[in-house]
């Protein structure tokens, strides 16, 4: 009996750690908080004004410099050193976690040239052999505007964590997603690189991904920023902590003068659209649960010329490719072209709302698993996540063309060779 | 009285336990007047390491093993008694020992402060109860690993795997940026092995940032943090035990 009860006692222990170990784990692990409607924030006017502040600090100042620490809970911090002046010249200087390796960004309008002190990094669409002869002492020049360097150096995974505010505030003034924020409401005071800062809280794409802006009583401008973006089953999260913010500080022109180190040559990474499937073999078949419920096999689509597009919720380019292909679908609908969307990356509530939201009818897949990912990492060459990715399928379920993002000329094209009249750019 | 016995016991083992302890005290005193840092989270993630890792291996370095290899178990156990026993309280030994390690540390560090102010011990406390937590998870491993691994070998072995561990981690982080399969690893590194990231984190307040939350303290993170901790200390401690049974039997010859 007393044997019993001991054992009892000791059941009772083990289940109460194994909840709470559970419960400790499901919190550090960063994905806590499933996305729901509730979410998405409503206006308030008194934040809005904020945030209209912090936009015309940026576009008011003739010069702006800061220094950043930007990290998430599965990534090592890196440092920035940033120092932007209109109209359009950006000198950034980066380092991954303890390195003294510094990575080196310049652009003047024209041109974004990157360098690295040390090796560069190491591409996903690298192999080892290509990688070695152009690993050291390499430079990329490559024309851009200074609203693309964030997005070049996320681009070549310069960064362990990359920007959140992104320098083409300071020179355009505006927000890239502003178009699609949902509401902005006031978070209360909280301290922040030791300034006493208003919290706004920015909500965009229907609270796919927020914003968290500490904003400084004395200038407007951020001193800490976290965004939080929901894709399926986990939240991502990354915070930007300033300090040492300078405006309107003297920055001299040569700052930003560039000349290639010496020893250093140049480096052309390489075309992303160089690695998708090319036009004539054979797109690989799969079977993928429908968003709307069931399953879709793409074989069962032979006979049709198939319109494939990865798309993603938070990509302005992907909503607006979404509808382009919403408005094509209507007029098609009973012809010769199938549209099919697929989705591996956002929470199925998420999608369905947009796709609700903006009347999408043509079928969509939508599948996170590893084995879709891999799919169409492998399978149709897709080694970067920057959709939107189309693939036009002839009726013989080969491919007539693959590229990425919105190419106006391309898809009338691509749709004319294979066999589909009348296409609207 | 034999609980009181054993503990006591942990401190007098080796002669070496309180040279250790000094050493390490002449340390923290050393760096601090050689760096004299200005801020706590320097002077706190050397405690960590300092004496949640180093000290930690130091002191249960054959905690078990050794007593086995050379017979002085025998000494120590001389009537029968439950086997977990022997290895609860040499483990409540050392955490004992680590946090009067660690309030001497504090205090030492609160009287250089007040001959070197330079406001840098603020949150120290938080940074100390971190520390005697990692001790606590590397001493029951090490204690664990003791039962069945003779001589220092236990804690020379967890040195390795810690470099190894840490070096895996950093490597993951850049080789396998985004792919599957990391995650799986990381988690794994991060979560199995004794908690010096998450326990960095909780100490430096680093937790508040990536939470889903606003502000930069997150309580729910923190408490996590801790109660992860403790419960995987307890979870080397149940290994330990069972070890301890296993390597002990009940019948007699």
């Amino acid at each position: 009996m007393q044997m019993r009860k001991k054992t009892n006692i000791w059941i009772v222990v083990t289940a109460a750690a194994v909840i709470v170990e559970v419960w400790a784990l499901y919190v550090l692990g960063a994905s806590a908080a499933r996305w729901r409607p509730a979410m998405i924030v409503a206006e308030e006017p008194a934040a809005r004004a904020l945030y209209e502040a912090m936009l015309d600090a940026a576009r008011d100042a003739e010069t702006l410099s800061y220094r950043s620490f930007c990290s998430g809970p599965d990534s090592g911090p890196s440092a920035y050193s940033v120092q932007l002046k209109k109209p359009n010249l950006v000198h950034v200087e980066m380092t991954n976690g303890l390195s003294t390796k510094v990575t080196m960004v310049l652009a003047d309008g024209d041109r974004v040239r990157i360098s690295w002190s040390g090796d560069r990094p190491f591409l996903k669409v690298d192999d080892f052999e290509r990688n070695e002869p152009t690993q050291s002492n390499v430079y990329v020049d490559m024309s851009g505007s200074p609203a693309d360097v964030a997005g070049q150096m996320a681009r070549l995974g310069v960064a362990w964590s990359d920007l959140v505010w992104s320098p083409s505030v300071f020179f355009s003034g505006a927000d890239e997603f502003e178009p699609y924020i949902d509401g902005i409401r006031l978070r209360g005071t909280n301290e922040a690189s030791g300034e006493e800062c208003d919290v706004i809280e920015v909500s965009y794409f229907k609270a796919q991904r927020m914003r968290h802006y500490w904003l400084s009583r004395k200038d407007h401008l951020p001193r800490r920023v976290k965004e939080i973006v929901r894709l399926a089953g986990q939240n991502h999260v990354i915070a930007e902590e300033w300090f040492r913010v300078e405006i309107d500080e003297r920055i001299s022109d040569e700052r930003f003068a560039w000349s290639p180190p010496e020893g250093f040559r140049a480096w052309e990474p390489p075309e992303l659209e160089d690695f998708l499937l090319k036009p004539g073999s054979d797109a690989p078949d799969f079977e993928l649960p429908s968003i709307s419920g069931g399953a879709i096999r793409l074989s069962d689509l032979r006979g049709k010329v198939v319109w494939l597009c990865l798309w993603q919720v938070g990509s302005p380019k992907c909503r607006a490719k979404m509808r382009y292909l919403r408005s094509l679908h209507e007029k098609t609908k009973d012809g010769p072209l199938a549209i099919l969307g697929v989705n591996v990356t956002d929470d199925r509530r998420i999608a369905q709302t947009f796709l609700r939201d903006e009347a999408i009818a043509f079928p969509c897949v939508l599948d996170s698993s590893e084995e879709a990912a891999k799919l169409f990492a492998q399978g149709y060459g897709m080694k970067s996540s920057d959709a939107p990715v189309n693939f036009i399928i002839g009726r013989d379920g080969k491919i007539v063309d693959a590229w990425y993002g919105q190419d106006p000329h391309r898809a009338p094209a691509a749709l004319q060779a294979a066999g589909v009249q009348d296409v609207d750019r | 009285m034999r609980a009181y016995e054993l503990i006591r016991e942990t401190y007098f083992r080796r002669s070496y336990i309180w040279i250790a302890h000094l050493s390490w005290l002449a340390v923290y005193g050393v760096f601090w007047w050689s760096f004299v840092p200005t801020k706590t989270e320097t002077t706190g993630k050397f405690i960590l390491v300092g004496s949640g890792l180093f000290l930690a291996l130091t002191l249960s370095a054959g905690i078990l093993g050794d007593d086995i290899a050379s017979g002085r178990i025998c000494v120590l156990v001389t009537k029968p008694f439950w086997t977990g026993k022997l290895y609860l309280f040499r483990w409540i030994g050392l955490s004992l020992q680590a946090a009067v390690h660690l309030l001497l540390t504090g205090i030492l560090l609160g009287v250089l402060d007040l001959l070197t102010p330079k406001n840098s011990i603020e949150g120290l406390g938080v940074w100390l109860l971190a520390s005697w937590l990692l001790f606590n998870a590397v001493a029951a491993l090490s204690t664990s690993l003791s039962v069945v691994i003779g001589r220092a070998f236990n804690s020379l072995l967890l040195l390795v795997v810690f470099v190894a561990g840490y070096l895996l981690m950093n490597a993951l982080m850049v080789l396998l940026r985004g792919e599957a399969g990391a995650g799986w690893l990381m988690a794994f590194v991060r979560y199995a092995w004794p908690p010096f990231e998450l326990l960095r984190k909780f100490a430096g307040g680093e937790y508040g940032p990536h939470a889903l939350t606003v502000g930069r303290f997150s309580l729910s993170h923190n408490v996590a943090c801790v109660v992860h901790s403790l419960i995987l200390t307890c979870v080397y401690g149940v290994v330990g035990v069972l070890l301890c049974r296993r390597q002990f039997s009940r019948v007699r010859d």
